[in-house]
């Protein structure tokens, strides 16, 4: 159940402008790339998250939030939420709290400035998604990421690893690979012929990925990095680090259709094919 | 009874034959050897037309209309693994999607017949997806463009632009490593995990299946006509970003994306393909004898640029036809140290010029040596025949 605990959707309430209480505890993880093998990672996520990712925060637009962020680990973080709020130093063992109104939509990135980039590599970033008022859409959301483990042992211990040699071996959505994607209810698209899905990815690796969507092309309805592709419609899409996209589409028909990078090493996992970065659509009449 | 269920069959068969506009046999081989840019060959996968005809990479264009239903009869004749075809791109339906578990693969010596109705105009992709990152690294793919629903050649799609010409790149890389029997004739039980090499560093950068001293040989260039209105049709299925850059002069205009029009267009040199996606742009070719494009790969887990490739589109300015290249090959081309062979003996004399006309080389032997000249782009003439060599 591991998928179920990696999404900590803070509840969407339909009505305008709540206020919340929310906490989010920086802590060391033992992440698990395949069966048996398991690596070090620093994950940002509330006291329910067992997953392997940062959590993914689902607010309304006008809502008030408080957000304490409570550092569990050994070293230092320093949290920021783009156009929201600059958590500041957060030493080990301290917390820091902020109080957000959430005026804008969007979606919007969430990270660990210090070390760059290797705390957000080993998993000190999420992504925050901002509804509009009355926004009902059917959404799912992919938190894109890739693991080395060789990597994640050394920046545990403080190394900072070659960015010019970086050949990651395990890709992940929400923190699963390929086949356990498809059991996280957050990322695995389900829905029916004529009725909307929107898609919101967010890359927090370090690896631009190409996602290739067979079955359907969809509609940029929003890019971070090229507002001006907005309406493009494609099947396959690049997302570069720290870029998030948000993606519509109306499927035409039913079927199963998969999704997944088309760098077709990011489907496999620790040498073995098919895993990685692969999941599918699952359309019902 | 059985009369009746015989003529029910008939019936169907025959329904289902009438409604297909386009019928194309694709078969599937895995014994192709390409040439690479340093000399030496490399065991591919890929598809060829006909039985006799050689597996290259990228496999043969498919060309379709829009609109059309069409059957690709897909004939696995490779004696290894089975094959799929996935239409990339065309969102058709599961059934006919290629993707081994949720469609059907192909056996060797099995036929698989892909049913669909072509979409939209535009430029896209079919590859096999049994082991992709094996199949496709191997060299199982090619392209499919969609014509206008009446078949134009020279319009984008219906009620869009005209042009003169259309020019495909496709660009992917090859690393030799993953071309060893030991990775290509890996086991295929799909409930086994396959076992693929532990890194991918390409050692070839290639577009439209050539690389470095392939791309140099004029006799590669793509033909452009002077003045001419070019479809330039971007494609990118290696796992590597292809950033084109075009020369600022031809204006670039990028029209179009995955098999559909842009909602704007967009005025760049530079069209930024990452695996999978397609382009469609637009460039006004002057008066030039060349016009270099410009393939840059980039690494995408480093963003690292790791080759340039020099795609040169040539006019009719460099006086060449198709006919001239097979007559007699020069070489190498580039060359070097300025010393070029020909593969024919000539019987009077031709002559060497710069690109400003000037003459200067005369000789009729098969070796000369244009050591001391500059680097860069000269024009060989011997009789009404032209040739562009260049000295690197």
């Amino acid at each position: 159940m591991r998928f179920l605990s990696g999404l900590i959707l803070t509840l969407l309430i339909i009505n305008n402008g709540y206020s919340f209480n929310h906490r989010l505890e920086i802590s060391t993880i033992s992440f698990e790339l395949e069966a048996g093998v398991f690596c070090p990672a620093t994950i940002i996520k509330g006291p329910l998250n067992t997953g392997q990712s940062s959590d993914i925060l689902i607010w309304q637009e006008n809502d008030n939030v408080t957000l304490r962020i409570v550092n569990f680990t050994s070293e230092n973080h320093h949290i920021v939420f783009d156009n929201y709020a600059d958590f500041g130093l957060i030493l080990p063992g301290d917390s820091s709290e902020i109080t957000m109104n959430l005026s804008n939509t969007g979606v919007y990135r969430y990270y660990d400035i210090l070390n760059s980039p290797y705390n957000n590599y080993h998993g000190t970033s999420g992504l925050m998604h901002v509804k509009a008022t009355g926004d009902l859409a059917n959404y799912f959301y992919w938190d894109l990421k890739e693991h080395k483990e060789s990597w994640n042992n050394l920046i545990a211990t403080g190394g900072a690893p070659v960015l010019a040699n970086y050949y990651p071996d395990y890709f992940t959505i929400n923190g699963n690979h390929a086949p356990n994607i498809n059991s996280d209810p957050v990322a695995r698209i389900v829905g029916n012929v004529n009725q909307e899905f929107k898609l919101v990815i967010m890359n927090n690796g370090l690896s631009i990925h190409s996602l290739h969507f067979h079955g359907y092309h969809l509609t940029v309805e929003k890019d971070s990095k090229n507002p001006s592709y907005t309406g493009r419609s494609k099947d396959s899409f690049g997302v570069y680090p720290n870029e998030s996209l948000i993606l519509s589409c109306t499927p035409d028909k039913p079927g199963e259709y998969p999704v997944h990078d088309h760098n077709l090493v990011a489907v496999t996992g620790g040498q073995q094919y098919a895993t990685g970065m692969f999941s599918t659509i699952l359309i019902a009449p | 009874m059985m009369k009746q269920f015989l003529i029910i069959f008939i019936l169907f068969s025959f329904n289902s034959y009438s409604q297909i506009d386009y019928n194309k046999l694709i078969i599937g081989r895995n014994t192709g050897a390409k040439l690479l840019a340093d000399g030496t060959t490399t065991r591919v996968f890929g598809f060829a037309e006909t039985l006799s005809g050689a597996i290259d990479v990228p496999g043969p264009t498919i060309y379709m209309n829009e609109g059309d239903s069409v059957n690709i009869d897909f004939w696995n004749v490779s004696q290894g693994a089975p094959h799929t075809i996935h239409l990339h791109g065309l969102d058709v339906d599961q059934a006919n999607d290629g993707v081994p578990h949720l469609s059907f693969d192909v056996e060797h010596m099995e036929h698989g017949n892909y049913r669909f109705k072509a979409p939209h105009a535009g430029t896209y992709i079919y590859h096999c997806h049994v082991v992709s990152p094996i199949h496709v690294q191997a060299g199982m793919y090619g392209v499919i463009i969609v014509r206008p629903p009446n078949g134009e050649t020279n319009l984008t799609w219906q009620n869009g632009e005209s042009f003169d010409r259309e020019v495909l790149l496709t660009a992917s890389e090859i690393d030799t490593l993953w071309h060893n029997p030991t990775v290509l004739e890996h086991d295929h039980d799909p409930l086994i995990p396959m076992f693929i090499p532990d890194s991918y560093n390409p050692q070839f950068f290639i577009v439209n299946g050539l690389s470095d001293s392939q791309l140099s040989d004029i006799n590669n260039y793509p033909l452009v006509g002077l003045n001419e209105t070019v479809l330039m049709r971007l494609v990118a299925i290696g796992n590597y970003g292809v950033r084109y850059i075009f020369p600022t002069e031809v204006n670039n205009r990028i029209i179009a994306s995955d098999g559909r029009p842009l909602p704007l267009d967009e005025i760049s040199d530079t069209v930024m393909v990452f695996p999978g996606e397609r382009y469609e742009s637009i460039i006004q070719i002057g008066t030039n004898p060349l016009y270099p494009v410009k393939a840059e790969f980039i690494n995408l887990n480093t963003n690292i640029v790791e080759s340039t490739q020099i795609v040169n589109l040539r006019t009719s300015a460099v006086g060449l036809s198709e006919n001239d290249q097979i007559d007699f090959v020069l070489y190498p081309n580039p060359s070097i140290d300025g010393i070029f062979h020909s593969t024919k003996e000539f019987n009077s004399n031709y002559s060497i010029q710069d690109l400003t006309g000037k003459v200067i080389y005369k000789g009729s032997e098969s070796t000369f040596d244009l050591s001391k000249f500059k680097k860069g782009i000269y024009l060989f003439k011997h009789e009404a025949k032209t040739k562009v060599i260049s000295i690197l």
